[in-house]
């Protein structure tokens, strides 16, 4: 009856003894890293002496003191509250994904915390708490108004609150991007850095978590009623609702304390209370105890460990980025052993069928919108007197250098699409494109890795490197699918992880001060700048090639998602067909990824888009989404070019302004359809 | 160097109009000015102090926050960011020369379509003394634009502000003395300048030691935690504005830092900005502010 979310088909006797050994586990090796530790620190011993009574003139007894052990004490209780925070959500939620980072919260705070340092830096006197635990709520409230006319159904919740979280950090990037080189400190917080001179953020945590933690204790009881269905809950007279928001604003407030603390502890919040119930903790309150000591234990021994490696490399490394590092592959293990629910997805699934009223006038609309608006944006612009038109034939003409990446948006924005209805309608899945199952952060990483190993890089060499990025994602992906027999949200599960391990990977970087970092950060947010005319063409070439080769899998992509029996009894051969699919969704995604960075939304709007317009049978969705796609990113580059001009802002950056506001208003919509 | 400002200024307002047909119209009056460009504002300052400031920079609002000395000619063209220049109006104004630096590389070869570009490396790998190469930049600077004397002159001036320094510490009884210089990143993380840095070149120089003995990157600095500076034997710490509001305040708190050698001696110096990536004009102007407020020993931590 109190059982947690989906372990009740488990017929095997819950065992507190596998919990206890996780925890166990981990703390011995945080036991471990902590003794290595303070023997470097003090070799003479009289550790227990020199952190109670530090004597003021020896600085390794301070530094012990008011240093080292106030960071094991953080570590502990950020840890826990994660890990407790992460259990609620999951707990409400009733979804396995649900953690302080897939919602939304910590990116919400930390971008507060961006725009509060460049814009009212006054406010920081009152207290950087506030401003993160504004932020962190703001984010949450316009997670819960979005999915509010659901009922906070988990999937809804979800959605909006990734959205929302990536949306947040697009943002916070932005700011970054418009800051100038010579500081660090946002990424520095962004990355969780544990670096602490004293008591303050223990004794600002402690109580703040303890009264969390007491109202965590009070909701236990209706918390277990949340794991029955609604109409069960509801005739034992709980208020459904109110009892979620009130968790909800529970666990809300533990990661916004720790945000505010410390910082960004990636990664935490999902792991330990997933690690807890495959440990064997199932019922709800062993478990959201083993979920808050397997945090502590998790982010105690990262941390230790993060120091030790410090001393060796004599480099400062923020923890909170390593724990994503090593957070990710874990969460990728996880994954195939997690109990997850049937489907809850009614309302949202991929709408499939008959096209509504003429496909084609529809079609041909889209194209003479997506032709204005590659016109318009190659022909008019500002100068430093204002407006003006550019015509071609004037060899000094600004047209020859807006034309190559107004069409190298074109063909981002087209892939892109391309790739998110190959994806979505293969997966079944709503949630499915490239940016959220991971594939574009496969492309990036591949880049990345490319850009640091390689000296110099030529096109050719960072296309093969995103290639195999993203070809790498998908296996990954395509493991985790089979094992897990392609269940959606598994999918989405493993491409959150691969996205997270790319942007832990960054923060590590940005957080060294390598300018090839900031090259790298600058490149990620999806800019045209500099694409050459050749570039542009061999791109064009590139989404034209892809867009007259969808025919030939039409058939596939039409009987894929009516069900592999279907598929099969109607002699569609399943795995062939399945591994092509992916394959074009993944060269689509490593081309547009080059072009327009890894965070567009855009192969997530855009075949919803379609979709909406009517337009439901295999072909003329995907064509109306690569439509769609095309025209969202030629006015994103457009208007990032010109808003602020002589600024530039990435085309990648400005679409996902657009593209995460209209698929959080698709979002509602379909919400008031169903 | 006010008198030259004052006859470039005729020049330089027209300079505020990147419009293609008023460069043309607008006849330069005296020798030909040459129309620079500077990605960089190490190169852009060393520029101004050879009397060729540039027409258009990257940003050029920012300088009052992280330059301020020597004072940006008005009319400068404001290029967006240094990683993306906008192309648009780099072609409008058709510059003779483009000055950049290694850090915009990837960039290079899209700025040469509109001008001459020459790259000049201070902060490069492999590591090197940030002081030194500044010298023979601003010579190779000076070389490129044919004026090879301003460079000397200002490497001379350079040298003797260094002297005038060192001799105003050692009179102040400061000579020897380990000092630590930091930007604040936060309240609990400091971006600590190293012996490659041109803050440390400088406080060599001017007679003084560097407390910061750790290795640093090829910019010369280190970004480590604050207890990281408890290794330090300095006795005193300057660190630069700007400084975010709520730092000194969370500092005080902090029992680590109050038992820091620097703050029990009350030996926390605020200094205004001066650009850490800079190039020999920073580098006086961080001798001076040195000078002025360590000789003066005046407190503001």
């Amino acid at each position: 009856m109190a059982d947690t979310p989906w372990a009740r088909r488990r017929a095997r006797a819950p065992s507190r003894l596998g919990a206890a050994a996780l925890v166990l586990g981990f703390a011995a090796i945080g036991l471990a890293g902590t003794v290595a530790n303070l023997a470097m620190l003090l070799p003479g011993g009289g550790w227990w002496a020199a952190i109670v009574r530090p004597d003021a003139g020896l600085p390794d007894q301070l530094l012990a003191a008011y240093s080292f052990a106030p960071r094991l004490v953080v570590s502990l209780l950020a840890g826990a509250a994660l890990g407790l925070a992460g259990a609620i959500l999951q707990q409400v939620l009733r979804n396995p994904i649900a953690s302080p980072t897939t919602l939304g919260i910590e990116s919400g705070a930390n971008l507060a915390l961006s725009a509060a340092l460049i814009w009212m830096p006054g406010l920081l006197g009152f207290g950087r708490e506030w401003v993160t635990l504004t932020g962190g709520l703001l984010t949450i409230a316009v997670v819960f108004l979005l999915s509010r006319r659901s009922g906070f159904a988990p999937l809804v919740v979800i959605l909006a609150g990734m959205v929302a979280g990536l949306y947040c950090a697009s943002l916070a990037a932005l700011l970054a991007l418009f800051e100038s080189h010579y500081l660090a400190g946002l990424f520095l917080w962004g990355a969780g850095s544990l670096s602490l001179q004293g008591w303050e953020e223990p004794l600002f945590l402690a109580p703040r978590l303890g009264l969390a933690g007491l109202a965590a204790i009070l909701l236990l009881r209706p918390l277990a009623l949340l794991g029955m269905e609604d109409a069960q809950t509801r005739s034992l007279g709980l208020s459904v609702g109110m009892v979620r928001l009130a968790a909800l604003l529970v666990a809300v407030a533990l990661t916004a304390f720790v945000v505010a603390s410390v910082g960004c502890i990636g990664f935490i919040g999902l792991a330990a209370p997933a690690l807890a119930r495959i440990a064997g903790a199932r019922r709800i309150g062993p478990w959201m105890l083993a979920s808050a000591a397997t945090g502590a234990a998790l982010l105690w021994a990262t941390d230790q460990m993060v120091q030790v490696a410090a001393v060796i490399s004599a480099q400062m490394i923020p923890t909170g980025a390593v724990t994503a590092l090593f957070g990710a592959p874990l969460l990728l293990w996880i994954i195939p052993r997690l109990r997850l629910p049937p489907a809850a997805a009614g309302s949202l699934s991929v709408q499939l069928g008959q096209s509504v009223g003429r496909p084609g006038r529809r079609l041909l609309l889209l194209g003479g919108l997506l032709l204005l608006a590659l016109t318009l944006s190659s022909l008019i612009g500002p100068t430093a007197t204002g407006w003006s038109l550019a015509l071609p034939g004037d060899p000094s003409s600004a047209w020859a250098l807006r034309l190559p990446r107004a069409l190298a948006a074109l063909a981002g924005g087209t892939l892109l699409a391309v790739a998110g209805c190959v994806l979505q309608r293969l997966t079944r899945n709503p949630m499915a494109s490239p940016e959220v199952m991971g594939v574009s952060a496969g492309a990036a990483g591949g880049l990345t890795v490319a850009i640091f190993l390689i000296a110099e890089t030529s096109r050719l060499e960072q296309m093969l490197a995103a290639s195999l990025g993203a070809f790498l994602a998908l296996i990954v992906l395509l493991l985790a699918a089979r094992v897990s027999k392609a269940n959606p949200e598994r999918i989405i599960l493993a491409g959150i992880a691969i996205g997270a391990l790319l942007d832990a990977l960054v923060s590590v970087l940005m957080a060294s001060g390598d300018p090839r970092a900031i090259l790298l950060f600058n490149w990620m947010t999806g800019s045209t700048y500099g694409v050459d005319a050749s570039t542009a063409g061999a791109s064009l070439l590139a989404a034209l090639v892809l867009l007259a080769l969808l025919p030939l899998v039409r058939r596939w992509l039409g009987m894929l998602p009516l069900g592999e029996d279907t598929a099969r009894a109607l002699g569609v051969p399943l795995g062939a067909g399945r591994l092509l699919l992916l394959m074009i969704a993944a060269v689509a995604t490593a081309l547009a990824t080059l072009l327009v960075g890894p965070l567009s939304f855009v192969g997530l709007v855009a075949p919803h888009a379609a979709r909406l317009l009517g337009l439901r049978r295999p072909l003329s969705e995907l064509y109306g989404a690569a439509l769609i796609g095309a025209f969202i990113l030629v006015t994103a580059d457009f208007l990032g070019r010109t808003i602020a001009f002589p600024w530039q802002m990435p085309a990648g950056l400005v679409a996902s302004m657009i593209g995460a506001p209209a698929f959080l208003w698709l979002l509602s919509r379909k919400q008031d359809l169903a | 160097m006010p008198s030259r400002r004052a006859v470039m200024l005729g020049g330089l307002s027209s300079a505020a109009l990147p419009f293609p047909n008023a460069w043309g119209a607008t006849a330069r009056q005296g020798a030909v000015e040459l129309r620079i460009v500077s990605m960089d504002f190490g190169l852009a300052e060393t520029l101004i102090e050879m009397g060729l400031p540039p027409v258009a920079l990257p940003d050029p609002a920012s300088w009052t926050q992280w330059v301020v000395e020597p004072a940006l000619p008005p009319g400068i063209v404001n290029l967006g960011t240094d990683r993306e220049p906008n192309l648009e109006i780099l072609a409008a104004l058709k510059p003779d020369l483009i000055v950049t630096t290694p850090y915009l590389d990837a960039i290079a070869p899209l700025l040469a379509r509109f001008a001459p570009t020459k790259t000049f490396s201070v902060y490069a790998p492999p590591v090197g003394h940030a002081f030194d190469r500044s010298v023979v930049a601003t010579n190779q600077l000076a070389a490129a634009l044919g004026r090879e004397d301003a460079g000397e002159a200002l490497i001379a001036r350079t040298q003797a502000c260094m002297d005038e320094a060192r001799r105003h510490l050692a009179a102040a009884g400061l000579a020897g003395r380990p000092v630590l210089a930091v930007n604040f990143l936060d309240a609990r993380h400091v971006r600590v300048y190293g012996a490659w840095s041109l803050f440390g070149d400088v406080l060599e120089r001017v007679g003084l030691v560097n407390g910061w003995t750790q290795p640093s990157n090829y910019w010369g600095f280190s970004t480590v935690g604050i207890e990281a500076l408890a290794a330090s034997p300095a006795s005193r710490l300057v660190y630069l504005e700007p400084i975010a509001a709520d730092t000194l305040g969370r500092l005080a708190a902090s029992p680590l830092w109050r038992s820091l050698p620097f703050v029990k001696a009350g030996r926390v110096i605020r200094l205004p900005a001066v650009l850490m990536f800079g190039m020999l004009p920073s580098a006086m102007r961080f001798a001076r502010q040195l000078t002025l407020h360590l000789a003066g020993e005046r407190n503001d931590g």
